[in-house]
């Protein structure tokens, strides 16, 4: 099954996701995906203009344009889960998951969606790091 | 020699304007660069900086901020810079920039984008920063030589000063047409007037958005933006070189507030959300109310703003409230008063909150004329602000006083 | 080409006696058509996705809980996130704070995988402030 992470750049999760069978939705493959389309010439990201107006659909034009883009490119992820990871808390959320409003908003995307979703707080003990790994290879191996 | 750029900023990429800031840093000689943190300096700099913002990307600009200050990283300029209407973002990115002026001597400029943000928006300040770098000489630069002119071409007016030996000897403006053609005029009677030929000028300086069109028509010596020639224009004619000052000069089409120590500029911010707090919302309350925009300024001085509502954050609904209040029987006065006060208490919530205000206040350009105005900042600042003989030639002084450096 | 193209990352956990450079060979040796880069951390692995994953696979073979991975947007060594173009990229704090992190999840895989049982989650509950109110009185 498709599996949307969050946050959506976790090495942690991709790699758990994926070790445990699932194919993890991920914000390195959708900028994979824009980075190498070779008609668009907007280095880094290539994010353009119309990627910000496509973020209409999930938030309105009285929201900043950055938490428009983001959502352009993190929406049709969520749009095509089955399920969902999540892990609140998590200390590291740079690079791509910078802006705190647009994470606020994914978890709520997913919430919304209804789909299958475990939410696991960020491990800082051994003991923690059991539950957190043990309900999410629980919860992978659980699904159809 | 490039210049680098350092950018400390959150969801240009995101927003599609990434691109165009490279462009415009590229397009005056410059490269933006990112300050190199780790993961673990990130939490050490938001615990010494002592904000703690939700979004990590702040976070990284305070870790990157903090680079700066403690000299661990080399760059020349810094651009802040984060999403219009981000209220966290917001209060981060002015606070950052009081923290890189107290802790470094690096010009710093600010700036809130929307995804329609193109590179000529940036050019004038990128450009800035750059002459503020590699031109401090020339910047330090208190007398005028020799027989030079300068040439201001203004969204709104073209203004020519001929300058010898320290002194003006020759002005004209006219409201802006073509470019060339309007320079030309105002020159010629500059010239005319101080009684010298054109082929006497030893070096002609240019500036305003037509700068590029002059410099190339009359292969000038210096063709340089507005915003550190009006500044050097300002100190020289309020005779203010020395010392701190904040330059305040509302345009025709934006604004700028510029902090001068010792007459060389170090922050400056332009814009304006609209043109409800430029001059041009000014010269249209004149033209409704039928007085000459001369006029305008002695009219709003017998008035009270408090009598008449007005809200000029759009020049729209900025006549919409005119018509209403002359609808409603206002005086003249009390509409031009009203008119005076909402362009300054604009220029007070956008412009100078950006900057940290010094003292004294020195408002030029053609608004500075317009006595009403410069009451209505006086009132806000808590603080008249000197304005100094031909407040209106700033830009072409500058011109004429630098391009004598350029000999 | 993103159909084609897989770059991706392998991370040794800091609890691994592995090296970067012992990692790098053991890829080199599969002989697979990809090419393989060393990091700090571990090695970039990139070329078709199949190979990649066969990549993935076979390390995973030897060192199922200190290696772990995911697949990386841009291509090794492109210059739109270069660090010597621009400084470090903003994703890299999040690689190094998920590096520290790894210990801790390589120790519960290999709980989880054991089949041993894990604590339930409890939830942080707030100090009652009818209990507060006794205490602050009680110190009056």
């Amino acid at each position: 099954m498709r599996v949307f992470i969050d946050p959506p750049n976790s090495m942690i999760l991709y790699d758990l996701v994926e070790r445990f069978g699932h194919e993890p939705l991920s914000s390195m493959a959708a900028i994979q995906e824009m980075i190498d389309n070779l008609e668009v010439d907007m280095p880094p990201m290539n994010v353009t203009i119309d990627d910000v107006v496509r973020g209409l659909a999930y938030a309105g034009v009285e929201v900043p344009s950055g938490i428009r883009g983001r959502l352009a490119v993190w929406g049709p992820l969520i749009d095509a889960a089955d399920a969902a990871v999540i892990m609140t808390d998590a200390p590291f959320s740079f690079g791509c998951v910078g802006c705190e409003r647009s994470n606020e908003m994914i978890k709520y995307l997913v919430r919304r969606k209804g789909i299958p979703q475990i939410s696991v707080g960020y491990p800082e003990t051994a003991e923690q790091a059991e539950t957190v790994v043990g309900m999410i290879k629980e919860f992978l191996e659980g699904l159809a | 020699m490039t210049i680098k750029i350092a950018q400390l900023s959150c969801g240009t990429e995101y927003s599609s304007v990434q691109p165009e800031i490279e462009k415009a840093a590229r397009s005056v000689g410059a490269k933006v660069v990112y300050p190199d943190v780790s993961y673990e300096d990130i939490n050490e700099a938001v615990r010494r900086f002592g904000f703690n913002p939700r979004s990590p990307q702040l976070k990284l600009m305070i870790a990157r901020a903090t680079q700066l200050a403690d000299k661990r990283y080399d760059a020349d300029a810094v651009f802040i810079s984060t999403c219009f209407r981000c209220a966290e973002a917001a209060l981060v990115r002015n606070e950052l920039r009081r923290f890189i002026q107290e802790n470094t001597n690096l010009p710093v400029v600010t700036y809130s984008f929307t995804e329609r943000l193109k590179a000529s928006q940036l050019l004038t300040r990128m450009e800035a920063l750059v002459t503020i770098v590699t031109r401090k000489e020339l910047l330090a630069r208190e007398r005028q030589v020799g027989i030079t002119a300068g040439l201001d071409s203004g969204s709104s007016t073209t203004k020519a000063v001929v300058m010898e030996n320290n002194k003006i000897i020759g002005k004209d403006w006219t409201p802006s047409g073509d470019v060339v053609k309007s320079a030309e005029t105002v020159l010629e009677n500059a010239l005319r007037e101080a009684g010298i030929e054109f082929k006497q000028l030893e070096a002609i300086g240019t500036t305003g958005y037509g700068r590029f069109t002059l410099g190339k028509h009359y292969n000038a010596k210096l063709v340089q933006e507005e915003l550190t020639v009006n500044s050097k224009g300002a100190v020289w004619l309020a005779d203010r070189q020395k010392g701190e000052a904040t330059i305040l000069d509302i345009g025709g089409m934006d604004n700028k507030a510029i902090t001068v120590r010792d007459g060389v500029p170090d922050n400056f911010t332009m814009g304006g959300i609209c043109a409800g707090a430029s001059g041009r919302f000014l010269e249209m309350t004149a033209k409704r109310l039928k007085v000459e925009i001369e006029e305008l300024g002695a009219l709003a001085d017998k008035g009270d703003w408090r009598n008449a509502k007005m809200n000029s954050y759009c020049s729209i609904f900025g006549i919409q409230d005119l018509v209403t209040s002359l609808g409603e029987g206002k005086s003249f006065e009390d509409v031009a008063a009203a008119a005076c006060h909402s362009v300054a208490e604009q220029i007070y919530e956008q412009q100078l909150q950006e900057i940290d205000v010094r003292h004294p206040v020195i408002q030029v350009g053609g608004t500075a004329l317009i006595t009403g105005l410069v009451r209505a900042v006086g009132e806000i600042l808590g603080e008249q602000p000197i304005v100094p003989p031909n407040a209106q030639y700033i830009g072409a002084v500058g011109g004429a006083l630098l391009s004598s450096g350029m000999m | 080409m993103s159909e084609e193209r897989e770059t991706r990352l392998f991370m040794i956990s800091p609890d691994s006696k592995l090296t970067p450079d012992q990692l790098v060979r053991m890829v080199h040796a599969m002989g697979l058509e990809a090419t393989v880069k060393e990091t700090c951390y571990g090695c970039l692995v990139e070329g078709p996705r199949e190979l990649v994953r066969t990549a993935l696979e076979n390390v995973r073979k030897d060192h199922r809980y200190e290696v772990f991975s995911k697949v990386r947007a841009y291509p090794s060594s492109d210059p739109r996130r270069c660090r010597a173009q621009h400084g470090t990229r903003p994703g890299y704090a999040q690689l190094e704070a998920e590096w520290e992190l790894l210990p801790l999840i390589q120790h519960a895989l290999l709980h989880a995988e054991a089949g041993r049982p894990y604590k339930e989650p409890e939830e942080a509950k707030q100090f009652p402030v009818d209990d507060f109110k006794k205490m602050c009185e009680a110190n009056r």
